[in-house]
């Protein structure tokens, strides 16, 4: 690669909430961003540029709130970024950062994602203001009922991702839900919302907020604590409605993944790199995104799944934070895959540690399943011992 | 109230009325400042050897945390600069001629934006202002509780740059935040061509050239092959079509919302072609017996009836209040195989 090596040598996440009512918005922000700046043992003023995303203004009413935020993330004076690329938003908002210091451009990169879903109606945000708003979820039933049968997938699938991404998120400090003592049978029997997915089939809507810092090769071999490399970057769209789209494996997932994996050498994704976060807002995406992502093969992911490979200790774990299930500040959802990933390389998941990841890969997608966002993170530049 | 002096007359598309009641929590610092305003009492925050007033979480220099040493300001102050509202909206703070404006408090070291009422020859750099706030029932403890006036007395604010000492527990801790926004989607050529196909009984759609996709609703260029499809690209389309996949969805109540019970959208492919609408109707059968592969038919409002007013330039293939919806036509489901990729 012609670009410069990027570490990330500061993480720090809200508590996310229904409602954080102890903060304003800038204050959910700032908590995201000590906690980063603490970890990578900076303060506000080592910072060269500030990166800021989240998704439709409509979900909190403030327009354009990089602006009213600039000063609250130290960026005065400084270059201030706003990135929205609807729900890979969080994923991209830490690409815009990394490519900032592998440009060479600046050194010390803050990026900030988040969401404070307690102040809007995400529902009434995703219709315009208008009625019979169908919600992500309504977009996306119609896809996973496809996949299902497509696949032949038993429909037990998405209960037991519900079930396995939650007791991820029981281990989680930070996570929204912690559903130590959930079950298929509480899945199954929770109502149904958007036929085929009931209710703990689905994300929360969550207040929270997500940053990371990145700095270059010299400022990461210098870092306090084991930095995580970025060693591959992609993002990719593509139309929401045509003749011919195959919208439950979208060409953009495929393309995402496939640069990913070319720009690190990886040829076997599922034996070579050590666990995943994927953005499953709703569980039948863990099947899908492990097919269109090359991890399974098509028709295969949900035998995945149902094997426990997927699980914190299969050969192949998949959100051991808890994921999108758990957690689900919007805007923030796609940056908190990313540091996840990055923690688990770093050694730092605490309860939810793959023992000894050295490749993680992150991805998010966002709109009518069209925005993709993907990275690799290494424990070292190198970590498939090329 | 809605203003609908925006509206361009040649349009026949209603100006839409965006409202939502968004509600905004506060943090210990705002919350500290509103319970103060809500007593009568400007505050500021004492951070890097100054005063700031109103008080922020962070030192806007530094982005450091502001702390709590609180300070009481005002509550007179002067004016640095200001700009003239002789005709205010319903949107804007006060109904009467006023003045947006800079009003650095006794006590403060930053100026705050607020609203001061006087006539516009009084406005001038150095005017002297006086806090004036609302009463009894109409405190709010919110930023628009006062209003400042021409100062009776030009004199410096007593107790002005002394400690303040808050509560533990500041009584405001959320505020209102009231969106009220009116636009209008102007309609776009093809949205009008589709309107008009809609009011007279018609489906029409556009064939890419290049590729041969046919996509229908107000769509005038290809997406794959990124060219325009102006009309001689466009034909009538058949009325009868498959469900190709569907959605049952549970309401959630928000302002504006009229769902009351679960409904069904689906997409429906157009017999003969591969044209898809999308978000479409069900009608004549209970949601839970809308299948993928059923064969429906278009069933139309009464001419004269039909509602395109809410069809904008946005929505791929709405039909709005045109039509009542699709119903079911009873001849066998259609294979999977056929449609596949055209679910939405």
């Amino acid at each position: 690669m012609s670009h410069q090596p990027v570490a990330v040598v500061g993480i720090g996440q809200t508590h996310h909430k229904k409602r954080r009512a102890d903060v304003s918005i800038a204050g959910l922000v700032r908590e995201a961003a000590q906690r980063a700046l603490e970890d990578a043992d900076m303060d506000w003023g080592d910072i060269d540029a500030v990166v800021l995303g989240k998704a439709p203004d409509l979900f909190e009413g403030v327009m354009k709130p990089e602006m009213y935020l600039a000063d609250a993330l130290g960026a005065n004076g400084k270059p201030m970024f706003r990135v929205h690329t609807a729900g890979s938003v969080g994923g991209s908002t830490g690409i815009v950062g990394s490519h900032l210091v592998s440009s060479g451009r600046h050194k010390r990169v803050l990026s900030v994602a988040w969401e404070k879903q307690s102040e809007g109606n995400a529902q009434f945000a995703l219709g315009g203001g208008k009625s019979g708003s169908i919600g992500a979820g309504g977009a996306f039933a119609p896809f996973i009922r496809a996949y299902i049968r497509r696949s032949g997938a038993p429909e037990d699938i998405g209960w037991k991702v519900a079930v396995k991404d939650r007791l991820n998120g029981a281990k989680n400090p930070y996570a929204h839900l912690k559903l130590a003592d959930i079950t298929i049978e509480k899945v199954k029997e929770s109502p149904m919302m958007w036929d085929p997915l009931h209710f703990l089939e689905s994300c929360p809507s969550s207040d929270g907020a997500c940053a990371v810092v990145f700095t270059d090769e010299a400022g990461g071999k210098a870092a306090a604590k084991p930095p995580a490399w970025v060693l591959a970057t992609a993002m990719k769209s593509e139309p929401s409605t045509f003749a011919g789209r195959d919208a439950v494996n979208p060409k953009a997932a495929h393309a995402c993944s496939d640069e990913i994996y070319k720009q690190i050498g990886v040829t076997n994704p599922r034996e070579q790199i050590d666990c995943a976060e994927l953005y499953v807002p709703f569980s039948w995406y863990e099947p899908m995104w492990l097919e269109a992502h090359d991890i399974a093969a098509p028709g295969e992911g949900w035998k995945m799944t149902d094997s426990g490979a997927t699980a914190l200790d299969g050969d192949f774990p998949v959100n051991m934070s808890g994921g999108v299930l758990s957690s689900n500040p919007i805007g923030a959802s796609g940056l908190l895959r990313f540091s996840e990933a990055a923690l688990q390389v770093r050694g730092l998941a605490g309860e939810h540690q793959v023992p000894g990841a050295k490749l993680a890969i992150a991805q998010a997608y966002g709109a009518n399943a069209q925005f993709y966002a993907m990275w690799a993170v290494g424990s070292s530049l190198d970590p498939l011992g090329s | 109230m809605t203003d609908t002096s925006i509206a361009d007359p040649s349009n026949d598309m209603e100006p839409f009325n965006l409202q939502f009641p968004f509600t905004r929590t506060l943090g210990n610092t705002l919350s500290t400042f509103f319970s103060a305003v809500a007593q009568g009492q400007l505050i500021g925050v004492k951070v890097g050897g100054r005063v700031i007033a109103p008080p922020l979480e962070y030192d806007p220099e530094t982005g450091a945390d502001a702390g709590s040493e609180w300070v009481k300001v005002g509550p007179r102050g002067t004016v640095s600069a200001w700009t003239y509202v002789p005709e205010p909206t319903h949107l804007h703070p006060v109904q009467g001629p006023f003045a947006f404006a800079f009003v650095t408090l006794d006590g403060a070291d930053t100026p705050m934006i607020h609203v001061v009422e006087a006539p516009e020859d009084q406005l001038r750099s150095g005017l002297r202002v006086e806090a004036r706030f609302k009463e009894g029932d109409e405190v709010n403890g919110r930023i628009d509780d006062f209003v400042f006036v021409p100062a009776t007395d030009p004199s410096p604010s007593e107790g002005a740059g002394e400690p303040y000492q808050a509560p533990a527990e500041p009584e405001i801790q959320t505020m209102d935040a009231y969106c009220d926004l009116t636009y209008v989607d102007n309609a776009a050529p093809v949205t009008r061509v589709w309107t008009q196909a809609l009011l007279e009984g018609k489906l029409v759609g556009r064939t890419c050239p290049q590729c041969g996709r046919t996509f229908v609703g107000a769509v005038s260029l290809c997406c794959v092959d990124a060219i325009e499809l102006d009309e001689s690209t466009q034909s009538e389309m058949p009325q009868t079509g498959v469900v190709t996949n569907f959605t049952v969805i549970t309401p959630v109540p928000y302002p504006g919302q009229k769902e009351t019970e679960p409904f069904v959208r689906c997409s429906v492919m157009l017999d003969g072609t591969d044209a898809v609408l999308g978000q479409q109707t069900i009608v004549g059968i209970p949601a839970s017996e809308v299948r993928v592969g059923m064969h429906v038919a278009l069933e139309w409002e009464p001419e004269g009836q039909r509602d395109v007013s809410e069809i904008g330039n946005g929505g791929h293939g709405s039909t709005g209040g045109a039509v009542v919806g699709w119903k079911p036509t009873g001849e066998p489901d259609e294979p999977a195989e056929n449609y596949v990729d055209r679910m939405m």
